[in-house]
């Protein structure tokens, strides 16, 4: 045991010494595509850790002790809200005790807070589930509201570390202009998907949905959040054999079971999407996150299961 | 080298939780009732439920009454069966919690928000206790193991079940079911072949040792902490049972 540890206490003591002579931004995300963001945007000036990974569902996370040092040492937390994080954001920041990201600090960004949010149910009635009072937390599946978060990210960076302005405002600007251009041939890419129609495991991809024309007719879960039951598959199985939808789609940390299930019986394909960065092998970054993503929905859109 | 501020508190819990849940664990072995604290738990959080599903929104303090109350009335009612079918107890108390489980998720399937209560009664994680948390308890286990301890033999077998209960619904609220079990029933396991009057400070002793190695893995791997300390515990106990028989008693003495 000895061999593996000592090096590893000293590699920690060494990076967090070291960060600290450099006077890094630190940026904590609360889910990898913020992380990638603010790199996009910070480049080799900021560090930026994310407490979840691809493969994990966002809405519950299992308590780390780097996730209380992470919060601790961060001078701008970006993470989706919407309600998202509410299972354990709220009691990290009040263990990480670090006023520089408490709400409404500038050191804390809650990005869906700046686009605008799809499904803000008008009246919040909880016998429909586990519904976001504050309207679909899952913003990043429309590289379009990333383009709106980069903006607030750079204003935040400079407003934080003043005498790197001038970096992240050039940096901005040159990644609004690769993005913008990136968007342009996702678009023409995906342009026969438009008006066709999906099943949604989860509401996760109302954004994605929007940008690119896409119609949600059904989802597996009834109500978010909850499984579905006898019942309700029974009714999708009839409207799905009346009026098949083109693909089933869901995030890579959901359950393949249902929608292997709804497949099996209509025939219609289904289709893990990356969701956000490191989701899928190869989808290291937001370029090729969304590179991927419209691969795959082009692939297998209308795609004859065998 | 550790940052205690970050790990102080969940040290604390684990030794509060300790406190109580190895004498408890003790008796659990001994009547042969493992799992009664995992129905336990499972009824404090249908208790919950219930009182959402029939629109009582309850808060703070008055989650914790019905959460006891529903454990304290499942605790009586395990008290009863007892008594009339002991040789079914343990069966009944599986049965307890499959029906516990299965009617929470009957009632959650119109009601996810129940759904966030059960999820904080059964899943509590104890590195995101602080010290504001502790002080309640510290105070109940203190009343808790005073009626233990004060009334020792003289303890009828209600008094058991009815302390179980309280001790139970408020250390899964703090660690979470998989700690709580553990703390119960591995440093019993690991004291079982000692003399009765090594058994109770070796049983702290064991529980301590494997919470410290527990967190001292988290913090260095940056494991979930609760999860580690399972390990360790089973680890630590392993190793006790082993060799402490031999160390502490020349002949080995042979209980039960």
């Amino acid at each position: 045991m000895y061999h593996v540890t000592i090096p590893r206490i000293l590699l920690a003591l060494g990076l967090m010494t070291a960060s600290c002579a450099q006077a890094t931004v630190h940026v904590f995300a609360c889910e990898p595509e913020w992380a990638a963001l603010a790199s996009e945007i910070g480049g080799d000036k900021i560090e930026a850790v994310s407490a979840t990974n691809a493969l994990q569902d966002p809405h519950y996370i299992q308590a780390r002790p780097s996730l209380i040092a992470g919060i601790r040492k961060a001078d701008l937390l970006i993470c989706s809200g919407s309600g998202l994080e509410a299972g354990w954001l709220p009691v990290l920041l009040v263990k990480g005790s670090n006023s520089r990201v408490q709400p409404g600090q500038p050191g804390s960004i809650m990005a869906s807070d700046f686009v605008n949010r799809l499904e803000i149910p008008a009246v919040l009635d909880r016998a429909q589930g586990d519904l976001h009072a504050q309207g679909n937390p899952h913003i990043q599946t429309d590289p379009r509201n990333l383009a709106l978060v980069a903006n607030v990210i750079a204003q935040r960076l400079q407003q934080i570390d003043p005498a790197n302005a001038p970096y992240y405002q050039q940096s901005l600007a040159a990644f609004q202009d690769k993005w913008t251009k990136a968007i342009a041939g996702w678009e023409s890419q995906a342009a026969a998907l438009r008006g066709k129609s999906v099943v949604l495991h989860h509401k996760s991809w109302a954004y994605l949905d929007n940008w690119l024309g896409l119609v949600e007719v059904a989802t597996l879960e009834a109500k978010p959040g909850v499984p579905p039951s006898a019942a309700h598959l029974e009714e999708l199985l009839q409207q799905m054999k009346a009026n098949p939808a083109a693909l089933i789609i869901r995030t890579p940390y959901a359950d393949p079971q249902p929608s292997e299930w709804l497949t099996k019986r209509t025939g219609i394909p289904n289709a893990a999407l990356p969701f956000t960065v490191g989701g899928a092998p190869g989808a290291d970054d937001l370029y090729s996150l969304f590179d991927i993503t419209i691969r795959i929905l082009v692939e297998n859109m209308g795609r004859q299961h065998e | 080298m550790f940052d205690w501020t970050i790990v102080g508190p969940a040290l604390l819990a684990g030794m509060l939780v300790l406190s109580t849940h190895v004498p408890l664990g003790m008796r659990v072995l001994q009547r042969g009732i493992i799992f009664i604290d995992l129905a336990i738990a499972q009824v404090a959080g249908l208790g919950v439920i219930l009182a959402d599903a029939v629109g009582w929104e309850a808060h703070g303090w008055e989650v914790q009454a019905v959460a006891v109350g529903a454990a304290m009335t499942a605790a009586l009612g395990l008290n009863v069966t007892e008594k009339l079918w002991p040789e079914i107890q343990e069966a009944l108390i599986g049965v307890l919690f499959v029906l516990a489980a299965s009617a929470s998720i009957l009632l959650l399937a119109d009601n996810p928000h129940g759904g966030e209560h059960l999820k904080d009664l059964l899943v509590g994680q104890i590195l995101w206790v602080d010290y504001q948390q502790l002080l309640p308890l510290a105070g109940l286990y203190a009343l808790l193991l005073m009626c233990w301890f004060g009334l020792g033999e003289r303890m009828p077998t209600v008094g058991f079940y009815l302390i179980f209960a309280i001790a139970i619904t408020a250390s899964v609220q703090l660690v979470g079911v998989y700690l709580v079990f553990s703390s119960l029933i591995i440093p019993a396991l690991a004291i079982r072949k000692l003399s009765p009057r090594y058994q109770l400070p070796v049983g702290w002793c064991v529980g301590l040792l494997a919470y410290l190695l527990g967190i001292g893995l988290s913090m260095v791997y940056d494991y979930p902490t609760g999860a580690i300390i399972v390990c360790a515990m089973v680890v630590v106990s392993v190793i006790s049972a082993w060799t402490l028989p031999a160390l502490l008693h020349r002949q080995p003495v042979i209980e039960n």
